[in-house]
């Protein structure tokens, strides 16, 4: 039973990033109609330019902000010089876009930092906190109450700020959006800089718990579809209710496949997709094709 | 693009007008001119590539068995629009079947490719019916998911070799010829290529090109034209594993080794960029494609360790993304479109 709990535990924390990253895909790809597959190195470059720094003694805080800050800078540049101006016409050309985006990123560390992975810090020491047989180490807490906060934030700017409720419109119908004085353009712009917020925060806060490498986007990247698509990619609280079942999923497999069969665990997030969008496919970007007449 | 061939709308003059007197000419220009070019170029990959200092005839072999993985998503993603980001797990399924079948179950190579063939088409038919359901861009995220679950399941059974993968492919002999050298081997594969191009380009000009074409601009419009856009796509996509996975299947016999690389992320990302940079609309671009992308993975490999210590091969990556990247923004119908392009405006 304890073993359980610790499975859980441990799902619901890996999770809970895998909802940030999620929730940036679902974002996007609502708002913009482009699948973002250079998502997953948003997460890989904070977490290791996180890790870099905190090897170099910078302050945690400060290592934070500078990770956050080069890839937000980065989803930005991704935004306005990668991506064709009218996106919304040609989104298979777009989505090829970022899978280059994507390589240029992975390869553009490979090169800089190099194959190693890097340790980052626990946020606090001290020791795991222990309750119903079940130990919690301090880092799980900060994950998902950084997770947390960061989505309830989400949540009120979408349903509380003027941008938020032009960022919603745009999603419903951008051309009654546009009618009414939405710039798209600006729309877009605003929702990649969200997304790679969210994926570098997601990054950030599971450096400490899965050291990072250059080559971990893809994986992460693709653990964030599946909780996107899991969630149906219509309401973002479905991409949050998304991620924390592929944390718990990949959790329970790891821990109770048998030792022999552990090499199928790597593969069940990608299962875990796979089914999902075999078994219920309208539910990503309903919207976004209905929209494109 | 197949309508201008039986309905030329515009007069045009000068040398172009010349040769279109001659109507009958014409499709002799249009089709058989570019396979003759073709032809000739490949012919002279075996002379080029055994003198020219970083090339190896491997390489040769490699550039045209790319090339034969990748001619079926010129349908796919350049008439269709959809992008599959999993063409290794089609050209791995040939390979693994391949294997098997002449490894453990002794059983002829050309049988193997056969099964291995067949098979992927199969997988391509299944994935298809449950994924063109409903419009959007699922084939992206579903064709990456299929081959790294391929590439787990591999590593996890003794029938695929495990870890190690499975060696001691027989060689591919036809009618008394052995095809165990690189030239030979050579021959056999820009044969298939040839016949292979010449098979996709009629499909593309065919009433399903149109058809793509029209899904992929306007899928409203195509279905109120009584079009069913789902069975269509998913004969481009069965199309596209068919060609993936007999490039697959001849690897296989050629390097007489499989192992899970044949299902990397890394196959499909170079066989995507191959049909986008070498030209989405052409069957010859996925040859031109493939001589790029040959010569990027060649010349990373020779002249980037002197440059960067880091990470060696890494570079090479960097360069297929940029690749991508400046193609799709430049020069959208890829090289072989833009020189086309460019050869009209210059013979009028």
């Amino acid at each position: 039973m304890s073993e359980l709990l610790q499975y859980v535990v441990t799902g619901l924390t890996t999770g809970s990033a895998y909802a940030l990253v999620g929730l940036g895909i679902a974002l996007i790809a609502q708002v913009t109609g482009v699948i973002n597959f250079a998502q997953g190195q948003f997460v890989m470059l904070a977490g290791l330019l996180f890790a870099v720094l905190e090897e170099h003694q910078v302050p945690t805080v400060l290592a934070a902000l500078a990770a956050l800050a080069v890839t937000v800078l980065v989803g930005l540049a991704l935004e306005r010089l990668v991506l064709p101006r009218q996106a919304a016409g040609r989104t298979d050309q777009a989505i090829m876009l970022t899978i280059g985006a994507s390589i240029v990123i992975e390869g553009v560390a490979f090169v800089t930092i190099g194959t190693e992975p890097k340790f980052a810090r626990p946020f606090t020491a001290g020791d795991a906190l222990r309750f119903g047989g079940a130990s919690m180490d301090r880092q799980y807490l900060w994950v998902i109450g950084i997770a947390a906060l960061v989505m309830l934030a989400v949540w009120l700017v979408l349903t509380r700020t003027r941008t938020g409720w032009a960022m919603r419109a745009t999603a419903m119908d951008p051309d009654a959006a546009r009618l009414s004085g939405i710039s798209p353009s600006r729309m877009s712009m605003l929702v990649f800089l969200a997304a790679a917020g969210l994926g570098a925060i997601g990054g950030i806060v599971l450096a400490p718990l899965q050291s990072p490498d250059a080559s971990v986007g893809i994986g992460l990247g693709l653990k964030g579809f599946a909780a996107a698509v899991i969630g149906g990619l219509d309401r973002p609280a479905g991409a949050v209710a998304g991620g924390l079942a592929v944390g718990v999923v990949e959790a329970l497999a790891s821990g109770y496949l048998p030792s022999s069969q552990s090499g199928f665990a790597d593969g069940i997030a990608y299962a875990v997709l796979l089914v999902a969008l075999i078994a219920r496919p309208t539910g990503l970007l309903r919207r976004v094709t209905g929209e494109r007449v | 693009m197949a309508a201008t061939d039986t309905a030329p709308a515009e007069a045009p003059t000068g040398l172009l007008a010349r040769i279109d007197t001659h109507r009958r000419l014409r499709p002799l220009v249009r089709v058989a001119l570019p396979a003759a070019l073709l032809l000739v170029a490949l012919l002279l990959i075996p002379f080029v590539f055994t003198r020219v200092a970083p090339y190896t005839m491997a390489d040769g072999v490699q550039l045209v068995l790319l090339a034969v993985a990748a001619l079926g998503l010129v349908p796919l993603t350049g008439y269709a629009g959809q992008v599959s980001l999993g063409q290794a797990a089609f050209y791995g399924t040939g390979a693994y079947a391949t294997a098997i079948l002449t490894v453990h179950y002794h059983l002829s190579p050309l049988l193997g490719i056969l099964v291995g063939v067949v098979a992927a088409g199969l997988l391509a038919w299944l994935l298809g019916l449950a994924l063109f359901r409903a419009a959007g861009h699922y084939l992206t995220l579903a064709t990456i998911a299929v081959g790294l679950v391929l590439a787990v399941v591999v590593k996890q059974f003794d029938l695929t070799g495990g870890a190690e993968g499975i060696s001691g492919l027989p060689a591919l002999s036809l009618g008394g010829l052995q095809f165990s050298d690189d030239v030979s081997f050579f021959y056999l594969a820009a044969a298939v290529l040839v016949v292979a191009s010449l098979v996709v380009q009629r499909v593309c000009r065919s009433q399903l090109g149109t058809t793509l074409l029209a899904i992929s601009d306007s899928p409203i419009a195509a279905q109120s034209a009584g079009v069913d856009p789902a069975p269509q796509k998913r004969f481009a996509f069965v199309l596209a594993a068919v060609c993936s996975a007999l490039g697959g299947t001849l690897y296989a016999l050629w390097s007489s080794f499989v192992d899970v690389n044949t299902l990397d992320l890394n196959l499909s990302l170079q066989l995507l960029i191959i049909a986008t940079v070498g030209g989405r609309r052409s069957v010859y671009g996925a040859t031109v494609g493939a001589f790029v992308v040959v010569s990027l993975a060649r010349f990373a490999k020779e002249w980037l360790p002197a440059v960067s210590s880091h990470a060696g091969g890494q570079v090479e990556i960097i360069a297929y993304g940029l690749a991508l990247i400046l193609v799709l923004r430049l020069l959208p119908r890829g090289i072989v479109g833009g020189a086309a392009a460019a050869l009209k405006r210059l013979v009028r």
